[in-house]
């Protein structure tokens, strides 16, 4: 599972979005640009490879799409080795900043 | 349907399909407006009203059957992509208004960009390894048949086998390094 850190900030925003809930594709893309402050856009391809590969390592997994709703629009979740990423991705992010703010205040005596 | 469909010639290798994006977003913007891929021809729609701005993709192993298809298109769709056609089962098109200063891309960064490119690369292996199968095949068929027409048979067998090895080994080193080039 190290084997995907650091992670993209395309697979990290789809693996917070899916953390709180399962979505569908379009969802996902909405939910990154709301989490990121309209930063960070995920094109359809990426998106859809992203996807893929996620599904692939076990990371996310498909959802049973509501009754009545598009069939052809699939949902996805998030499976615990995805959120043992994602709590992995995060430690190792904080340590980063932790190191990074020690330099500045260091630097600044 | 009813609406008349100019064709237009152009060969474009799998390598050089961003060009090929750049080519119908020109032709759009002139007022022609790519309906359907063929080998040698592109099939357009004359409208002045409206202008496109292009995405080609790649992906395999899609079918109509299981529905990944249908799923892959509505995907785009969703992002405002309007579905266009496919080409060969692993080319899509897919396009979207013309909007002034917008660059819409499928792909927004490098690694899912560089996934793409590495599974073209693997097709174009695939299809050598076919390739040298079905030669292989061929040739031992051949021989055995038309032993006394080697020249007229085998020359020209050969050389239609070398010209598809060389195509496809030159868009392999040549997806290879796009990798390693947007990689840098």
């Amino acid at each position: 599972m190290k084997e995907m850190l650091p992670l993209t900030e395309a697979f990290f925003y789809i693996l917070i979005a899916l953390y709180v809930e399962p979505a569908h594709g379009y969802g996902i893309m909405q939910d990154t640009e709301k989490l990121s402050k309209g930063r960070v856009k995920i094109g359809a391809g990426t998106l859809y490879t992203a996807l893929n590969t996620l599904l692939n390592k076990g990371l996310i997994d498909h959802h049973p799409v509501p009754e009545g709703a598009d069939t052809r629009r699939k949902m996805y979740a998030i499976t615990p080795n995805g959120k043992a990423v994602v709590a992995a991705e995060i430690e190792r992010l904080e340590e980063l900043l932790q190191a990074g703010r020690n330099a500045l205040i260091t630097g600044k005596e | 349907m009813g609406e008349r469909l100019e064709k237009k010639f152009r060969l474009t290798m799998s390598w050089d399909y961003e060009k090929e994006e750049q080519w119908l977003n020109e032709m759009s913007s002139q007022g022609l407006h790519f309906k359907k891929a063929g080998f040698f021809n592109s099939s357009f729609v004359r409208d002045k009203s409206v202008r496109y701005t292009y995405g080609l993709d790649h992906q395999s192993g899609l079918t109509k059957k299981d529905g990944k298809l249908a799923e892959y298109i509505a995907l785009y769709q969703d992002a405002g992509w309007e579905y266009v056609t496919s080409f060969g089962a692993l080319w899509h098109y897919f396009r979207r208004e013309w909007q002034p200063g917008e660059q819409p891309k499928l792909y927004t960064d490098v690694e899912s960009l560089t996934t793409i490119y590495k599974n073209i690369q693997r097709v174009m292996g695939l299809m050598l390894l076919v390739n040298a199968v079905i030669l292989i095949a061929n040739m031992s068929n051949l021989l055995s048949h038309f032993k006394n027409a080697l020249w007229a048979i085998m020359i020209p067998v050969s050389v239609i086998y070398f010209l598809i090895f060389a195509l496809l080994g030159y868009g392999y080193v040549k997806m290879g390094s796009k990798i390693k080039k947007l990689n840098n």
